[in-house]
């Protein structure tokens, strides 16, 4: 039986008139079980067969695929999709699925042999197939895909891959892998955020099979098929913002159901064991020192089921010893967050040509990554600027960057490290 | 639902016992023998007044851990009898207040019990300790117990909890109620001289019992392992202050660590602090530094000693006094002398609102009330004993404060 645990960080004493309340809850869920613990679980492994793809990656994608099934627990459904500028259900053929035992995990392999490549990039047409199929097994309430590329959505309009995207939503999720250094960090970016998904870059062809098998193994082990953060706020405050910082960076502020006036729920989407952390922010209406008020109840919901529960405060205090300190928590994720929107505006100014304007967000994300002791990012910014001075944020752009590089520090600016306990 | 008379929390003990111990007074939610006239369960801090409220606020900090059900802190006065459906709606907006103790349209806090509270063991012995306006929390405790015979025997103890220091207000509470039952023990015989002695050595005894609280309390509580480091201080362990004044018969024992106080303001005439602060501005003062220049100072409250794990001296300081006409003892905290502090004047004050015959819980509240009028800025704690007269001279009766030698250097106390 899966359990929940809320932790709340935060500084809960404003100083007078003080009105903004933030918190770091902590969710950690353990015993979750495997996929399929409560309902049945479905997979899709969405594999790009544009012609773009070639000999190399084509080979890798087939073998990431089989290496993905492999891990696909026997009783879950499955599917495997082809796509180029439209999108085929290779196997079990037709928009449907089968479940997972011996003799389908060997035909879905021959299946999976059998793919060469052709045609161009429509994603959205293989977002609408994988809906379809899923909608097959009404049965299956986790539904989970991997989505590999390797090129620009060519075949479709912008309009009408958002549109695929905003018709997927909700309906399963996904995690999107980009290989090689032809494919759009933002086009892929767009359908993870939506799908509650990660995305990542595959460098090298032969990283692509233990990317994916790590990918199917972690799918594996969710048995939460979905939970939600259920937010409640006092009458007369407004929601400044949620998101998940932790372990990477999701604006959830807008994706906000209603249960009540004063309730709200955010999808968070299936659960493993694993802990991920929330940053959300309240504005109250200032009250006299010495007085107390609730900010927040935050909660994790799964079905009808409340699992846990955390309190976000608020106290007025004329103590300016109590009022000033800010939560090492709070503050350690305002600035992850801070660094990920200073590395995704440099490198769209420097793509743009901009380059003193990328300079300046690039030389603020060294800052931010070194005050924040966020070494994987400085490790990447690095590739892409000489740093002069992390204190002071003073870089120069280097002249000759690996494109796959830079792509590496967009898909990485998302990830946050914790902070250190 | 509490089973609890709520007549049976406040019947006076039997006449001529100590009070407590034999009473049959059970706690409604865990079970704990309690005395009468207690307004909260010492084991399971429950409120034992009838209709209570519930929902204990997860406990205060940076770093909380609340699953569905939060613990209660004990001594909060608010942990759910689970089948209390009688809650109070919220003081704010008249909404429900939900389990985890706060309204569930407007996150007012339910009104903790420990907010204002009032204490009667006898008729002529009461005390009300309030919160205050400006801080969020009441850190003060009083703990009374009292023969009914006007006059006979009464014990008064005032705890105010340090407020820099974490989890105060139970140290407070504890320290009170655990003075008080070494105070409400038998009560020694023989002549004047004899029983100050005694009491001396009991107070001395009564302190050492609160202390033992005070340090036992468990501070870890917010500086638990999922503090992030960069977050953790050093939190000071709770710690607290202590007054504790016993009437019997003609005499008057008081003892004191910190900066709460008692004082004589007799009905006519004699008007004197019994007390001396343990402060910074005390000791300037002592040291020839002119009290307004003393008083003004930043520092001028800063206590030097307490009760808790980090205190340097915990034993009390004893004064005596006999009485030479009818008054009263009052003891209380610096919420309330903070705004009137010399002898003659609180005399004054308290002679505004005191008829002939009055009632020590409505003027403990006037005073209470007068304290909130002038801004409220700490919790504030009146406790008074009417004293009606001297009993007749058995000897050295000397109507003035005399301090009795605890193994100091004599001469050091006025």
């Amino acid at each position: 039986m899966a359990e929940f645990k809320a932790e709340v960080f935060q500084n809960e004493y404003l100083a007078d008139g003080g009105t903004d309340v933030h918190a770091v809850v902590s969710v950690t869920c353990s015993g979750a079980g495997a996929a399929g613990s409560s309902g049945d679980a479905a997979e899709i492994i969405i594999v790009d067969i544009s012609t773009s793809m070639g000999v190399d990656k084509m080979n890798a994608a087939r073998q990431g695929a089989m290496v993905a099934v492999d891990q696909i627990n026997d009783g879950v459904w499955f599917g495997i999709i082809a796509g180029n500028e439209r999108a085929v259900n290779i196997y079990p053929g037709r928009a449907a699925m089968v479940r997972m035992d011996p003799s389908t995990r060997a035909a879905a392999k021959q299946a999976i042999a059998g793919l060469r490549t052709s045609g161009g990039t429509a994603i959205g047409t293989w977002l609408h197939l994988a809906s379809a199929t899923f909608d097959q097994v009404p049965s299956a309430t986790q539904r989970h895909a991997i989505l590999l590329t390797d090129g620009q959505n060519q075949s479709e309009t912008p309009e009408a891959f958002a549109a695929a995207i905003a018709a997927a939503e909700g309906r399963f999720q996904c995690d999107c892998r980009g290989v090689g250094a032809d494919w759009q960090v933002a086009e892929l970016r767009s359908i993870a955020t939506a799908l509650l998904g990660t995305v990542d870059l595959i460098a090298r062809p032969e990283d692509l099979a233990a990317d994916f098998e790590a990918l199917m193994r972690d799918a594996m082990s969710r048995g939460v098929a979905s939970a939600a953060l259920r937010l409640w706020t006092p009458q007369g405050s407004n929601i400044l913002f949620v998101r998940q910082v932790a372990p990477t960076l999701e604006e959830l502020t807008g994706r906000r159901t209603e249960i009540n006036p004063l309730t709200g729920d955010y999808p968070t989407g299936s659960w493993g064991d694993e802990s991920r952390d929330y940053h959300v922010a309240v504005r109250v209406a200032p009250k006299p020192i010495g007085s107390e008020q609730l900010a927040a109840r935050v909660s994790l919901v799964v079905g009808a089921d409340v699992m846990s529960a955390g309190l976000v405060k608020a106290i007025w205090s004329d103590d300016a010893t109590l009022t000033t300190r800010i939560n090492a928590a709070v503050a350690h994720f305002t600035g992850q967050a801070e660094l990920a929107d200073a590395i995704q505006e440099g490198l769209a100014a420097k793509a743009a040509g901009d380059d003193a304007t990328a300079t300046t967000k690039l030389g603020r994300a060294v800052q931010l990554a070194a005050e924040t002791g966020d070494e994987d990012a400085t490790a990447k910014l690095r590739k892409v600027v000489d740093i002069d001075d992390p204190d002071t944020g003073t870089v120069r752009l280097k002249r000759q960057v690996d494109k796959l590089d830079e792509m590496a520090l967009d898909t990485a600016s998302t990830k946050t490290t914790r902070v250190k306990r | 639902m509490s089973d609890l008379d709520p007549s049976a929390v406040t019947a006076p003990a039997t006449p001529g016992d100590p009070a407590a111990v034999a009473s049959e007074v059970r706690c409604p939610s865990c079970g704990e023998v309690v005395v009468p006239g207690d307004q909260f369960c010492e084991g399971c801090g429950a409120s034992l007044v009838g209709g209570a409220d519930h929902g204990a606020p997860a406990a205060e900090g940076d770093a909380r851990t609340a699953q569905v059900q939060p613990a209660a802190r004990p001594a909060d006065g608010a942990a759910a009898p689970a089948s209390s459906a009688a809650a109070r709606p919220c003081p704010a907006c008249g909404g429900a207040i939900a389990d985890d103790g706060y309204c569930e349209v407007c996150g007012a806090p339910a009104v903790s019990e420990r907010d204002h509270f009032s204490e009667q063991p006898a008729p002529w012995v009461a005390a009300v300790c309030d919160k205050g306006i400006r801080h969020h929390r009441n850190e003060d405790a009083v703990a009374l117990s009292a023969d009914p015979a006007p006059g006979s025997f009464a014990a008064l103890v005032v705890c105010d909890g340090v407020s820099s220091s974490v989890d105060s207000d139970l140290a407070s509470l504890s320290a009170a109620r655990a003075a008080r039952d070494v105070l409400s023990g038998p009560r020694p015989d023989g002549g004047v001289a004899g029983r100050l002695t005694a009491w001396s050595a009991r107070i001395t005894d009564a302190a050492a019992a609160a202390n033992e609280q005070a340090v036992g309390v468990n501070a870890v509580e917010s500086a638990s392992a999922s503090t992030p480091t960069a977050e953790v201080e050093i939190l000071s362990p709770p710690s607290c202050t202590f007054v504790a004044a016993v009437v019997d018969g003609p005499v008057i024992v008081v003892g004191s660590v910190g900066d709460s106080r008692a004082y004589w303001l007799g009905d006519a005439g004699a008007a004197v602090a019994l007390t001396q602060d343990d402060s910074w501005a005390a000791d300037q003062i002592g040291r020839g530094v002119p009290r307004s220049v003393a008083e003004a100072d930043s520092k001028a409250h800063a206590i030097t000693r307490w009760l808790g794990a980090d205190s340097p001296d915990a034993t009390p300081t004893i004064v005596s006094w006999q009485p030479d006409g009818p008054g009263w003892l009052l003891v209380c905290s610096d919420g309330l002398w903070n705004y009137c502090s010399e002898a003659a004047d609180l005399a004054a004050l308290l002679h505004s609102f005191a008829p002939h015959g009055a009632d020590p819980v409505e003027l403990a509240g006037s005073l209470v009330a007068w304290a909130n009028e002038q801004g409220g800025q700490d919790n504030i704690t009146v406790a008074l004993a009417r004293v009606d007269g001297p009993a007749p001279a058995t000897g050295d009766a000397t109507g003035a404060a005399t301090a009795i030698p605890t193994g100091a250097a004599p001469g050091t106390q006025p």
